[in-house]
């Protein structure tokens, strides 16, 4: 079976920095997998996913995603991938609503010179409801609460009808109760729609109920790869501490 | 005698509306997308342009074109490449533009306000030629129809580049287009309000559009309709109180601006939260 993601020995390094962010770093993920990434502050875990969907150019190595090199075929690759960045919040007279912004999301999909038509806003409706927050779409995008703002972020990225989900800490700024529902959520909709799933978290309690895989990141590299269980022993062996509270 | 008149002031009715509407047009990209000093560059590139166009009798509009365009190709594909920050790469390309365009303006032979030398730094209706109006005709009809096509992707860009690209639209070009489109659209304004105050006229109206409206989509329809309307009114103040032309638009765009951030729906509720 291929390998949906697979990286071979890949380092990134910032402009103008020296130090690699991330390091010699390997990683084979199949169809349907779903995986949690922790770490500490720089451990590496952003520039893991913005490598992966091509954001970041590699300074060594190879990124494969759904068969084709990232390096050069990031763009067809991008088209492909539900991403949700970190802490992505616009200012409060930000002159797009909800709803704009998940459509938006189906754009490198629909084509260059290609209007988005009747079905891509069924589905980016469809997507709003699935995170509560249909009723937020014609509302410009900036009034909307953290938690409400990361919703339309994760229906943006899940009405592109994508093969691949990158989250960077998506549930950081929900309140508990939406805290308890949407990883339980994505985990269904990964599971309904065979997705590969990343997700970048500091939530371990969610890590430990919706994955059977875990990444510890640490100084650039996967410190270890193995089953939430064991990786939050290690965490707590070895008394890493994460820029927000374990198990917040 | 009269013809002659009415065609002058037709010619310079016409070129003030389409001229305000398209820097208001290309203003709203240029605002969003967060390329105010690459405009602010570029409007004095094809101020440094027009200069040596009247130091070498050619056509000004031809080298303030040239000069526009080299700018946007400095600051854009170059800078790039070179892995310039475009603050850096602007604070450089700046003054260079203003110090050849005195350099310029010091090599026409009669030194000093000569009225072409000052058309270019001041603006003025009355060198506004047929040719030019059928310029500003065809590019209005151009950006209207690139726009069109390209309406989609410079959507997304404009509310955030990284996610545009992570969504798998090349970012890229689309800015570049819009650098290259605004550097057109200037170096064609610059003899209506002069090559100094000429970025006023694509960063005004959208500036003041944005205090209004929550939707990206009556902001580029109401953007061109004030630059056209304040390119209007300032053509009036200036016949009527016998003023530079330029002055007198850049002057009413500003008092346009100053109250739509008074009577901004935005800043009033930002002052009730704070209550």
């Amino acid at each position: 079976m291929n390998p949906i993601i697979k990286l071979e020995n890949v380092s990134t390094v910032y402009e103008g920095e020296n130090r690699p962010a991330i390091k010699d770093v390997n990683l084979t993920l199949e169809r349907n997998e779903i995986v949690y990434v922790v770490g500490p502050n720089a451990a590496g875990k952003t520039t893991l996913l913005e490598t992966i969907n091509g954001l970041l150019p590699i300074f060594k190595g190879k990124v494969s995603v759904l068969g084709l090199d990232v390096t050069t075929q990031g763009r067809k690759v991008r088209c492909k991938i539900g991403y949700v960045p970190q802490d992505f919040m616009v200012e409060p007279g930000e002159p797009y609503t909800a709803l704009d912004v998940v459509l938006m999301g189906r754009y490198g999909k629909i084509g260059f010179l290609q209007r988005p038509e009747e079905r891509d806003r069924m589905k980016a409706l469809e997507a709003m409801r699935l995170f509560g927050v249909e009723e937020l779409a014609g509302r410009s995008i900036g009034k909307l609460s953290g938690g409400q703002q990361q919703k339309v972020m994760l229906a943006r990225a899940i009405a592109k009808e994508p093969e691949i989900l990158l989250l960077d800490e998506p549930f950081s700024n929900l309140d508990p109760e939406s805290r308890g529902k949407i990883p339980h959520l994505i985990r269904q909709i990964h599971e309904e729609n065979e997705l590969t799933t990343i997700i970048v978290t500091h939530d371990i309690h969610s890590m430990l109920k919706q994955c059977h895989r875990t990444l510890l990141m640490m100084n650039g590299r996967i410190l270890m790869d193995s089953n939430p269980e064991k990786v939050l022993a290690t965490i707590n062996n070895k008394s890493i501490t994460f820029s927000r509270e374990v198990g917040q | 005698m009269i013809w002659l008149e009415f065609t002058i002031m037709g010619r310079a009715l016409l070129s003030c509306v389409l001229a305000g509407f398209l820097t208001g047009l290309m203003g709203v990209f240029v605002v969003r997308m967060r390329l105010s000093a690459i405009g602010y560059s570029m409007s004095h590139g094809a101020f440094a342009g027009a200069a040596l166009g009247v130091a070498t009798s050619m056509n000004p509009l031809l080298t303030g074109m040239l000069f526009a365009s080299a700018t946007a190709f400095l600051i854009g594909p170059v800078a790039d490449k070179a892995r310039l920050h475009v603050d850096t790469i602007t604070s450089i390309v700046f003054p260079l533009n203003m110090a050849l365009a005195f350099v310029f303006l010091t090599l026409t032979p009669e030194i000093g306000l000569t009225s072409q030398v000052a058309n270019v730094l001041w603006g003025s209706i009355i060198s506004m030629t047929n040719s030019d109006v059928v310029c500003l005709v065809t590019l209005s009809a151009a950006t209207l129809v690139i726009i069109h096509f390209t309406w989609k992707e410079l959507f997304a860009i404009m509310f955030n580049r990284k996610l545009a690209e992570a969504d798998g639209i090349p970012t890229k070009p689309f800015i570049y287009l819009i650098i290259f489109l605004s550097g057109v659209v200037v170096t064609v304004s610059i003899k209506l309000v002069g090559g100094l105050l000429v970025y006023a006229l694509l960063f005004n109206p959208a500036a003041s559009a944005l205090q209004f409206l929550e939707d990206i989509k009556k902001v580029i329809i109401v953007s061109p309709l004030i630059g056209a309307v304040s390119n209007l009114s300032g053509l009036l103040v200036s016949l009527f109180l016998d003023l530079p032309v330029g002055s007198c638009i850049v002057l009413v765009s500003t008092i346009i601006f100053a109250v739509a951030v008074l009577l901004s729906p935005k800043r009033r509720r930002t002052e009730v939260e704070k209550n």
